[in-house]
């Protein structure tokens, strides 16, 4: 379903130094499965993923996603984002509408339903996320955990068949994290195609199919989550591991 | 809109200075005779205009004349430097580097020369060129001016809003545009309102330049009454007067839609 191959990437700090986020990198992943990501900071997971929706654009190299190099000129790249939804570290609610026109706007202005199919639709995933109640609120009414659930609400409305999740409980108080992460589970459970970027073993001891260590923009280590906390091979994996755990 | 006490006590407080200023001119001054009571026939009178429009009604004085040429031109100007300088803060913004090097070329132009050399650049040469009246050459200078410091405003709001924001509305597959169009643009307009504000109070007053080309404004009726009548003093208050009632109401206004739109913070 999503395929890199050989993706360089390199970013320009303001200082001119050149940056390598991706290096040679590949990978694929498939139909269904629960792909978590860890890594230390500035080891390429984030950049990885905005790659795959192309909030990035890549130096060389190719992702197919459906069989669709997104990369290519003559891709319709909002397309292909329909199809892919994305949580972000900071929520990134859209402070101006409400919970429920947050969940409901793309529905309508990209995807084309109509204002009532789109809000009924809406709440159904809002309670699904376990926050209808809150529909007419604000977002800046809302904690972290509840605003990030709004969020995930607001990338399934699309209903993409693929769902990214940049850190996206790393900005939340610790006791909020759990909310998100169930809603996170049960998407998994459903067989939804993930890729997660989290530094939450847990959550990839429970559910992940397959966790990936990078590290300097490249995989150092990949294998099921039981790999990683039994015998992990490489010193540098066992390093980080050390840190977070 | 309803008159809070906040706008009262502003109201009076301006009463009590230019009371107090008028109060020790008027004693201390040489002999100066005040004609006040020239002034309500300058704004409201009852009669005939002409011998050939004699009927007795009410008509708008020369003041009320000039005030309503100006607040035309005003309200025209302010729309159209809103729409000139959304699509320039736009610009500013591209990555094409034709577009971004044009919409930098029009602010630093603009921005950089004097309105009075403008209003009779375009009155004099481009609208000679096209045949502009007065008056479209009057509005188009004060937009184009506008333009250039709305396009700055509209900028500087775009480039406040957290970039996630279009992240957010681009993941979701909306176009540039429609992110822009339905995300950004109205996160960033709540942002700038108070400097659009004051933008558009400076605009008000800068109108009064059009009275070089000839356009019966507020400001020429200001000067046609005083050549007339030799009141100056009171001629001037007024007009004076007039044009804070203008930037005044503005100035509310901005507050009040500042307010209305508070309610998602």
């Amino acid at each position: 379903m999503i395929e890199a191959r050989n993706v360089y990437k390199t970013f320009k700090t303001p200082d001119r130094r050149e940056v390598k986020a991706l290096v040679d990198f590949s990978t694929q992943i498939k139909k269904g499965e629960v792909v978590v990501i860890i890594g230390p900071s500035g080891s390429g997971k984030s950049t990885f993923l905005r790659c795959l929706n192309r909030l990035e654009e890549i130096d060389s190299g190719e992702i197919m996603i459906d069989g669709v190099n997104i990369y290519d000129k003559k891709v319709n790249i909002n397309e292909v984002r329909e199809e892919i939804g994305m949580v972000f570290q900071l929520f990134n609610l859209f402070p101006h509408k409400t919970v429920v026109e947050n969940v409901t706007l793309a529905q309508t202005v990209v995807r084309k339903r109509d204002k009532a199919e789109a809000t009924e639709i809406s709440r159904g995933l809002l309670h699904k996320v376990g926050i209808l109640e809150k529909e007419n609120v604000y977002p800046s009414q809302l904690s972290g955990g509840q605003q990030q659930r709004v969020a995930i609400a607001r990338a399934l409305a699309m209903r993409p068949k693929i769902m990214m999740f940049d850190e996206a409980t790393s900005a939340l108080d610790p006791e909020m994290i759990g909310e998100v992460l169930d809603v996170m589970k049960t998407l998994a459970r459903e067989g939804m195609t993930m890729v997660v970027v989290t530094h939450e073993m847990g959550f990839a001891r429970e559910v992940s199919d397959r966790v990936v260590f990078m590290d300097e923009g490249k995989i150092v280590e990949e294998g099921t989550a039981e790999h990683f906390f039994t015998n992990p091979i490489h010193d540098r994996t066992k390093l980080f591991l050390s840190q977070i755990l | 809109m309803t008159f809070s006490k906040r706008s009262l006590i502003t109201l009076l407080i301006l009463g009590i200075i230019i009371g107090s200023a008028y109060y020790f001119f008027a004693t201390r001054g040489i002999t100066y005779i005040w004609h006040w009571e020239k002034i309500p026939e300058m704004l409201f009178y009852h009669g005939a205009k002409s011998a050939e429009d004699a009927a007795p009604r009410l008509r708008m004085g020369i003041l009320m004349i000039g005030f309503v040429l100006t607040l035309k031109i005003s309200v025209f100007s302010i729309l159209f430097a809103i729409i000139i300088g959304t699509i320039v803060g736009i610009a500013r913004l591209s990555n094409e580097p034709v577009t971004k090097g044009l919409s930098l070329a029009y602010v630093e132009l603009i921005r950089n020369t004097p309105l009075l050399v403008q209003i009779y650049i375009i009155y004099f040469f481009v609208g000679s060129l096209l045949r502009l009246s007065a008056f479209a050459a009057g509005t188009a200078a004060l937009s184009i001016f506008a333009g250039a410091y709305v396009g700055e405003i509209v900028r500087a709001g775009i480039q406040s809003i957290h970039k996630g924001q279009m992240e957010a509305s681009r993941s979701l597959g909306m176009s540039y545009a429609q992110a822009m169009r339905y995300i950004v643009l109205p996160q960033a307009f709540k942002r700038i309102i108070p400097p659009l504000a004051g933008q558009f109070i400076s605009l008000i007053k800068d109108s009064s330049l059009v009275s070089v080309i000839a356009l019966a404004d507020l400001m020429f009726q200001g000067q046609q009454a005083v050549a007339r009548t030799y009141h100056a003093f009171e001629i001037y208050f007024t007009v004076a007067f007039l044009y804070l009632v203008m930037t005044f109401t503005l100035s509310m206004a901005t507050q009040y839609i500042e307010r209305r739109l508070a309610i998602s913070d």
